[in-house]
């Protein structure tokens, strides 16, 4: 079992930076509960990222003690008792900087990857 | 794992969303067609391991500290509960402490240090003057006296006060009523707000005029007569058949002349009459430049009024508190050394079995940083444990405070306290020995951990635990901490024998007279009644025979002031043909010749006076021995005549024959009976009859067949025929109660039974400390002896061994302890009057120590000499 949580945990360093942008980015679009937010993630990303659920529920307790979301029941459309979280004013400005962060970074990469891609182009 | 202090809440809540989350990937895989249970199935399988996701989800909630806190607490209780008998004597031992301390200490300060209710009461002083011979008495000054003292110009008011006696008469008895009457400005003088209503004004005293009939009730006095009735201010009262409406109620702690009533005084011009005198300085004025104004003062005020001074005086103020902290302030500063010294010992304790169980724990600890304990960690759960030790400890204490506090107020000898102190827990010193109890707990507590956070891990693991003998240094703390305990305790011991000593002499005392069943009726005679000698005689002459005809009594007596211990009225005499010293002084005690059967005191020589010889007041006088002794070597007493210049009548109070002042015919010479107290020496003593002298007040003594206070209702009923208004006084005793009334019986009974209680605790402590001491060096040595049994040693040689490691550390702390009672004896004899150390005491202490040292030593000594050899060997 320790082992098990090791494998979970590692998991969370991993995707934490990128996994919150996600998260925040998919709240962006109104409030949504856990099992939304993964299927949301899922499908724009054309079926690619799979959020694990050892992921993202630590994730969302975590951005709610950040203040950067809150969380209410609700009920949802299928009739059903849900908690919904939805982006704090704090949390809105923390997905434009995690953006811009991200920005940099994938430009950075994409830099490093085709150096030459920019001159090639006209 | 499970947590409790998760909020069920915030855990259903989790639940209930991982559920939702299920539910919903579940109805999705249905709608896309797939079986239900499939999709069930389906759903969880990608869900994955539902606990671990609860438990890593929780992990983000931030409580992990708290977690390792009630880890720390439910090992501490294990651990605690697996030895209960150091959890519990630990705890006690550090419950004494601060419950003896703090209950002492609160009644220290509660009695000595802030006492009064009073504003600015330490400038709160009276006047006393003191003759040539070094008697003390106060200083009563009339009404224009009393108009020139408020201009001095060291005070800033002065108020004055005179007491009586009143009764009820709604009732069918007459109840004492305790009147203080005060002049109009004594409530601004005091300074107190009333509970209920308005105090007194100067609108009900005008200058000249008759008072006002109001009265401001005392609180004991509103809850007794009244039940407390809030609705009581307008309410009329009928005091010796005088109607007074009640304007107001006082809080409980003003409880100034332990007034019941408090009315105002009429301040007349006649000379004669004096009240006492109330003052407060004003602030910034020494006593010294104060006493030198009042002394010019007062000798201006000698010469108005000579016979209200004694001949040569000098003046001094004596603040509200300084009778009482001369009478019992050594006593209870004794006692706070006792219970500090108790404090002392009791953190000792604590402290031994804290390093004791250390030593014993070394290996514990070791195998737990082994095998990855933090250090950190460890002293986390040590300090938890010792903290629970602590805490649970002062927990105990304050309630152990709280009952003796009430204890030690029910002892209190009954006049020697102001009857305005508000005894209750201190909080600032409970703070502080709950304080000095945490200290130690966490800073012994603590100690394997720092010794074993530089541990040889290896060395500690490889050594067997029970085979390993106590480091040299661990040993040392012991014998030191073992020593300094048997001090202490030895210092305690022997001021408790000292104590118990001087309260038997004083318990064992000789009287010179027989209290069992005699009680003394106290008979307040009312204002502006019986003012002529024929009739106060009378009265006096017909209250004694009605007494003494009821069937009940056996004898009964009459004095006006002579109820012993302390008794009679000191004056000056002169003996006839003899030179007066310069303070030939005696105790002239008023009586009727029955007086001496009723108390037992046998006539020596002579005879004594007849009823028809009181009846004209014949001027004859008994002496007792030790002035017969004194004044009449030869034994030619009687037949010689004796006189006392300052006996004379004050009518309409004290109403005297003619020629009081004139020379008696010694008749006889009586046994010497105590009258100054029960720890100085008797006083020369003189008895004249009562109608000689008689002031507004009686006595009269019964000696009855059963308890004489079961006959008390009848003889007010007798009382009550021959006068319907006349009372008894409330507070009616036997005269054994009269002698624990004494403040030396008091501060004695208080000392020698607290003191006594206190050193068998303090020996208690010191036998536990010594006994796990040495059962914890048995425990660790069990393989030695083993061994040693096994090469031929035989059980005597082990309990040799054992004795031997202790007798040191024993002996260290007796001879300690001797030297320092030795050193203290001066302080010691000080305090306890009339008793003082003396060689079969120390003797007697030291016995008693090394006996219970013993005792502690034999017993785990004896568990290591009767142990098998090869069980001991095999044993981990």
């Amino acid at each position: 079992m320790a082992e098990k949580r090791e494998r979970y945990q590692n998991r969370i360093e991993l995707l934490q930076g990128t996994l919150d942008l996600l998260i925040l980015q998919t709240l962006q679009w109104g409030a949504q509960h856990g099992y939304g937010i993964s299927v949301a993630i899922r499908n724009r990303s054309g079926e690619i990222l799979q959020v694990d659920t050892g992921s993202l529920y630590p994730a969302l307790h975590r951005l709610q003690k950040q203040k950067w979301i809150k969380s209410e029941w609700k009920i949802s459309e299928n009739n059903q008792r849900a908690k919904y979280y939805r982006l704090t004013a704090t949390g809105k400005r923390q997905l434009t900087r995690e953006r811009s962060k991200w920005a940099h970074l994938s430009d950075a990469i994409a830099g490093v990857l085709n150096p030459f891609e920019d001159e090639n182009e006209p | 794992m499970r947590f409790p202090w998760w909020s069920r809440k915030q855990r259903q809540e989790l639940d209930e969303e991982l559920h939702t989350h299920l539910e919903m990937a579940a109805r999705e895989r249905m709608e896309r067609g797939e079986e239900k249970n499939e999709a069930a199935r389906a759903a969880r399988r990608e869900f994955g391991n539902l606990g671990l996701v609860k438990e890593v989800t929780r992990e983000m909630w931030g409580w992990s500290w708290l977690a390792d806190l009630y880890e720390d607490l439910r090992f501490g209780a294990r651990v605690l509960r697996k030895s209960p008998g150091f959890a519990i004597v630990a705890i006690l031992s550090l419950a004494l402490g601060i419950g003896a301390t703090t209950s002492v200490f609160s009644v220290v300060y509660g009695v000595l240090m802030n006492p009064y209710p009073y504003a600015h009461s330490d400038r709160m002083v009276h006047l006393v003057a003191h003759d040539t011979a070094g008697n003390r008495r106060f200083v009563n000054l009339n009404g224009s006296q009393l108009q020139q003292l408020q201009k001095a110009s060291c005070i800033e008011s002065a108020a004055a006060m005179d007491e009586w006696n009143l009764t009820t008469t709604e009732g069918d008895l007459p109840e004492d009523v305790q009147a203080v009457y005060l002049t109009s400005n004594s409530f601004v003088h005091f300074g107190v707000p009333t509970l209920l209503g308005r105090g007194l004004l100067p609108s009900d005293a005008p200058d000249g005029e008759d008072p006002e009939s109001v009265a401001v009730l005392g609180y004991k006095f509103w809850q007794r007569h009244f039940q407390g009735d809030p609705d009581i201010v307008g309410k009329k009262i009928q005091l010796v058949h005088k109607t007074y409406s009640i304007v107001g109620v006082v809080p409980p702690r003003f409880t100034w002349g332990d007034g019941e009533v408090y009315l105002p005084l009429k301040v007349t011009a006649e000379p004669a009459r004096t009240f006492f005198i109330m003052i407060r300085l004003k602030p910034g004025v020494t006593r010294a430049a104060a006493n030198a104004e009042f002394q010019s003062l007062l000798e201006q005020f000698a010469q108005q009024t000579p016979t209200h001074f004694p001949e040569h005086f000098h003046v001094t103020l004596e603040g509200l508190n300084d009778q009482f902290v001369s009478d019992i302030g050594g006593t209870l500063f004794l006692l706070l050394a006792a219970v500090a010294l108790l404090l002392l010992i009791g953190c000792g304790n604590v402290s031994i079995l804290l390093l004791a169980r250390a030593t014993a724990r070394q290996h514990e600890l070791a195998v737990r940083s082994a095998i990855g304990a933090e250090r950190s960690r460890l002293l986390r759960q040590l300090l938890t444990e010792s903290l629970m030790l602590s805490i649970t400890g002062a927990i105990v204490g304050v309630a152990l405070a709280n009952g003796l506090v009430k204890l030690i107020v029910n002892w209190l000898p009954e006049f020697s306290f102001p009857h305005e102190a508000a005894i209750s827990i201190n909080l600032p010193v409970l703070c502080f020995s709950v304080g000095l109890a945490l200290l130690t707990g966490i800073a012994f507590g603590i100690s394997p951990a720092l010794q074993s956070a530089r541990p040889d891990i290896a060395q500690v693991m490889q050594s067997n635990t029970r085979k390993m003998t106590v480091g040299v240094h661990g040993r040392r703390t012991h014998g030191f901490l073992i020593a300094g305990q048997i001090a202490l305790t030895l210092l305690l011991l022997a001021g408790a024998a000292v104590a118990m000593q001087g309260f038997l002499r004083i318990v064992n005392m000789n009287l010179g007279y027989d209290p069992h069943n005699v009680m003394s009726v106290g008979i307040p005679v009312h204002d502006n009644t019986y003012t002529t000698w024929e009739a106060r005689s009378a009265f006096f002459h017909q209250l004694l025979r009605k007494v003494s005809f009821m069937p009940e009594v056996v004898a009964a007596g009459l004095s006006t002031n002579a109820t012993p211990p302390n008794n009679g009225w000191e004056q000056r005499f002169e003996i006839s043909g003899k030179p007066a010293a310069e303070q030939q002084r005696a105790r002239i005690n008023f009586v009727s010749s029955g007086y001496f059967s009723v108390l037992r005191i046998p006539l020596q020589q002579g005879r004594l006076w007849d009823e028809t010889e009181t009846l004209r007041g014949a001027k004859l006088a008994l002496i007792n021995q030790t002035l017969a002794h004194q004044y009449f070597p030869n034994g030619d007493a009687i037949g010689g005549e004796l006189r006392m210049p300052e006996m004379k009548g004050e009518p309409p109070f004290r109403l005297a024959v003619p020629g009081s002042d004139s020379w008696f015919q010694i008749i006889g010479v009586v046994s010497d009976a105590l009258d100054d107290g029960l720890q100085k020496p008797i006083k020369a003593g003189v008895y004249v009859p009562y109608t000689i002298s008689m002031p507004v007040f009686t006595q009269i003594l019964v000696r009855t067949q059963v308890p004489p206070l079961t006959t008390l209702h009848s003889i007010r009923e007798q009382i009550h025929t021959i006068d319907p208004d006349q009372q008894a006084e409330r507070d009616v005793r036997d005269l054994d109660g009269w002698i624990r009334v004494q403040p030396e019986w008091g501060s004695g009974h208080l000392v020698a039974t607290l003191f006594a209680g206190f050193a068998v605790l303090a020996l208690a402590l010191a036998a536990t400390g010594l006994y796990s001491v040495i059962s914890y060096a048995v425990a660790q040595r069990t393989a030695e002896f083993g061994i040693r049994m096994a090469l031929g040693a035989r059980g005597k040689d082990v309990l040799l061994i054992v004795f031997r490691s202790a007798a040191v550390n024993v002996a260290g702390g007796v001879l300690a302890g001797v030297v320092l009672t030795i050193l203290l004896n001066r302080v010691l004899a000080r305090w306890i009057q009339g008793s003082s150390l003396n060689i079969p005491i120390l003797f007697g202490v030291v016995l008693l120590l090394v006996a219970t040292a013993g005792l502690s030593c034999f017993v785990p000594a004896r568990r290591a000499s009767s142990v098998d050899p090869m069980t001991a060997l095999r044993y981990e």
